[in-house]
């Protein structure tokens, strides 16, 4: 499958000809700030057709105290852009071992979201607010974890600059819809190669500085640009969160039926260990 | 039953740390104190124990896995030292799209929160009553459970040959009303309890078919056994009760709605041994119902509601046959249940009620916890179980007497 950036690159290349050769109209030359959140969000969340990794969340609070999340996440892409289903299984803490959760996302409009506790058999359907509940405890929510769509905010490109030696280009999106968000305004610094977030200041309802992303590493997988080590930082309180994907695999052919109740239930040993 | 767990365990520590081979468990110490005045127990030391649980894995090449869940417990209250066989069954799948699990083992089904219409496998009052763990509610069957997929719908059968009983109050720890008597009865009960016959003709069944239609989950159940609890009475002078034939036949659809996850739930439970409703010694058949919402108000905080009814059904004859005295029954329970749950501080800290109040019984019964995540593995949590009436006769009024309050100190590895 021909990977996003490679697209995209294409893309650019022909833009910038083409700016040479024709008089410059207003934005005809430059790439939209609508088009980079899109690609943004298909080189994030829907890199290959399936994924499976382990992922390692450290979360520290202000004062050092460390808790630590361990889990196995698998995805699987029903439509590039669209439809997708999740399933974490947790290694770790003791409390949620074993348990499995699992997503069927949908592109505007909420995710459907089961757990299974094992120590009752127990699935409970979960009811959510994708925007503001915290992943685990972490300060990822829900929509950092699965991604929020692009057609949610409105995108403005405020300027294209270098950020650690890369060319970025500077987003700036606000909700379409106010309530019910948990910030106000969001700056992406987008990677103009990998198109990938290098950073994210998430600005508060009072318009205060209160989260920020960092893509700490950067690896190429199967031929995809990955994000292997990311932060999220509230600079409110202190608390950050550290996640590393490990052993990321894409293209595993996944089957749809893995993404139902009788692997809730019961994963099989390949998907989680 | 409890010899075979230290052979199997010893059995087992050959493959120790081999492929596919896991150990997990928690070690816990927990102490519960009734707060109330009761006359009938001797002792306000309602929880007193240290258990350890230890859960093992081993799974093998081709397929088959075996789980074993064993809780080793020094119980103060009882003075006894206990080995608790959890659960213990091997999953195998001789088909790609056919699943058996063989032992024993928990089986849950149906929507309820705390509440049960289809979900009839056996369940345990009392731990739920003193403030022990959640999981405890649930007891072991003794099965063979295999699950069937068939295009988008999965068959669950369910045989179960040996019989296992809810475990009710019969007076031991906490006081309840003894309908043979008329009055609050505890530690000088002595009920006695007949389970049915241990007999291949005895074997319990149990069926869900489910299937998703877009977001909504769809099950239809069926079950033919007997009552779990002892509500059928075989000889009043001697206090000896006995658990009658039942037949339940039921559905549930469960989904989004608006922000939230509704769902809704209908059984109809059939006597067998009293199914014109006059017999006064068998409970009469009823029809349940079940409606629930539960939706995130705001971030990090759950609200759930959900509305019971359970229909006592021939209710005229079940009113001529009562002998004179008998508490009064309403032809229509009906039952409310709140869930309130407040996550703070990065979730690790749990503030959470659940309340039951039944407007026609006129009882309610409180389950207020906190639970504070002191590091990944160690947990504690501070609850109180609250019971109140205006009947000493009802579900729970009865149990007015035995309010409670719990500490439990749990490590988890």
């Amino acid at each position: 499958m021909r990977t996003r950036n490679t697209n995209g690159l294409g893309l650019l290349w022909l833009f910038a000809l083409l700016s040479l050769a024709i008089p410059s109209a207003e934005g005809a030359e430059k790439i939209g700030a609508e088009e980079v959140m899109k690609r943004a969000y298909l080189a994030e969340y829907y890199p290959g057709d399936d994924m499976k990794a382990k992922v390692l969340m450290r979360l520290v609070s202000g004062d050092g105290k460390e808790r630590i999340r361990e889990m196995t996440m698998l995805r699987k892409d029903l439509q590039e852009g669209g439809e997708q289903r999740y399933f974490i299984y947790f290694h770790r803490p003791p409390d949620v071992r074993e348990m499995t959760f699992m997503v069927w996302k949908y592109p505007r409009r909420n995710a459907d979201r089961w757990l299974f506790i094992p120590a009752l058999k127990l699935v409970r359907r979960i009811a959510a607010d994708d925007k503001r509940s915290s992943f685990v405890g972490s300060d990822f929510s829900y929509e950092d974890i699965s991604g929020r769509g692009v057609e949610e905010d409105v995108h403005q490109l405020v300027r294209e600059e270098r950020l650690d030696g890369r060319e970025v280009y500077v987003v700036e999106s606000r909700p379409r819809e106010a309530r019910g968000t948990e910030f106000s305004r969001k700056l992406s610094w987008i990677d103009k190669t990998t198109f990938l977030p290098l950073k994210e200041e998430y600005y508060d309802t009072r318009g205060d500085l209160y989260k920020v992303f960092s893509a700490d590493e950067l690896k190429e997988i199967q031929g995809f640009w990955t994000i292997t080590r990311r932060t999220m930082k509230n600079v409110q309180t202190g608390h950050r969160t550290e996640a590393t994907f490990q052993e990321v695999r894409y293209n595993l052919k996944l089957s749809d039926t893995l993404f139902t109740e009788r692997y809730l239930r019961a994963p099989p040993a390949e998907a989680v260990r | 039953m409890k010899l075979w767990t230290p052979i199997l365990l010893s059995g087992l520590v050959v493959p120790l740390y081999a492929q596919g081979f896991s150990l997990h468990g928690f070690v816990e110490v927990a102490s519960g104190l009734r707060v109330v005045e009761d006359s009938t127990q001797p002792k306000d030391l309602v929880l007193g124990e240290g258990r350890v649980q230890l859960e093992l894995y081993q799974e093998w090449e081709g397929g088959p896995r075996l789980f074993l869940k064993t809780d080793f417990l020094g119980d103060v209250a009882d003075e006894a030292v206990k080995v608790d066989l959890r659960e213990g069954y091997v999953d195998y799948s001789p088909l790609p799209n056919l699943d058996l699990r063989v032992g024993r083992q928990i089986i849950t089904w149906g929507t309820g929160d705390f509440l049960f219409i289809n979900d009839v496998f056996p369940k345990d009052y009392i731990s739920f009553f003193i403030g022990r763990q959640p999981q405890y509610l649930k007891l072991a069957s003794d099965a063979l459970k295999a699950s069937l997929f068939v295009g988008a719908v999965s068959v669950d059968l369910v045989a179960i040959p040996f019989f296992t009983a809810d475990t009710v109050l019969t007076g031991e720890r906490l006081s309840f009303y003894d309908g043979l008597t008329n009055q609050i009865v505890g530690k000088d009960a002595s009920i006695v309890l007949t389970k049915p016959a241990r007999t291949p003709a005895n074997t319990e069944w149990a069926l869900r078919l489910l299937r998703q239609f877009g977001s909504y989950e769809v099950a239809l159940y069926g079950f033919k056994g007997f009552f779990h609890s002892p509500l059928g009475v075989r000889d009043s002078p001697r206090r000896e009760l006995f658990y009658p034939e039942l037949a339940v036949y039921g559905g549930s659809v469960r989904g989004p709605v608006l922000e939230g996850i509704a769902y809704l739930e209908l059984g109809y439970y059939d006597s067998l041994e009293d199914r014109a409703g006059g017999n006064p010694f068998v409970e009469n058949s009823s029809m349940k119902y079940l409606v629930g919402y539960e939706r995130q108000a705001w971030s990090d905080f759950t609200l759930g509601l959900q509305y019971f009814v359970e229909q006592m059904l021939h209710f005229d004859r079940f009113t001529t046959s009562q002998p004179p005295g008998a508490p009064s029954r309403d032809e229509f329970r009906h039952l409310l249940t709140l869930r309130l749950t407040q996550l703070l501080r990065y979730q690790t800290v749990e503030l959470s009620l659940f309340v039951f109040f039944s407007p026609s019984d006129q009882d309610y019964y409180l389950r207020p916890t906190v639970a504070y995540k002191i590091t990944d593995q160690l947990t504690g949590v501070l609850g109180a179980n609250l019971f109140g009436g205006a009947k000493q006769s009802t579900a729970f009024g009865q149990l007015e007497a035995n309010d409670n309050v719990y500490l439990r100190l749990t490590y988890g590895f």
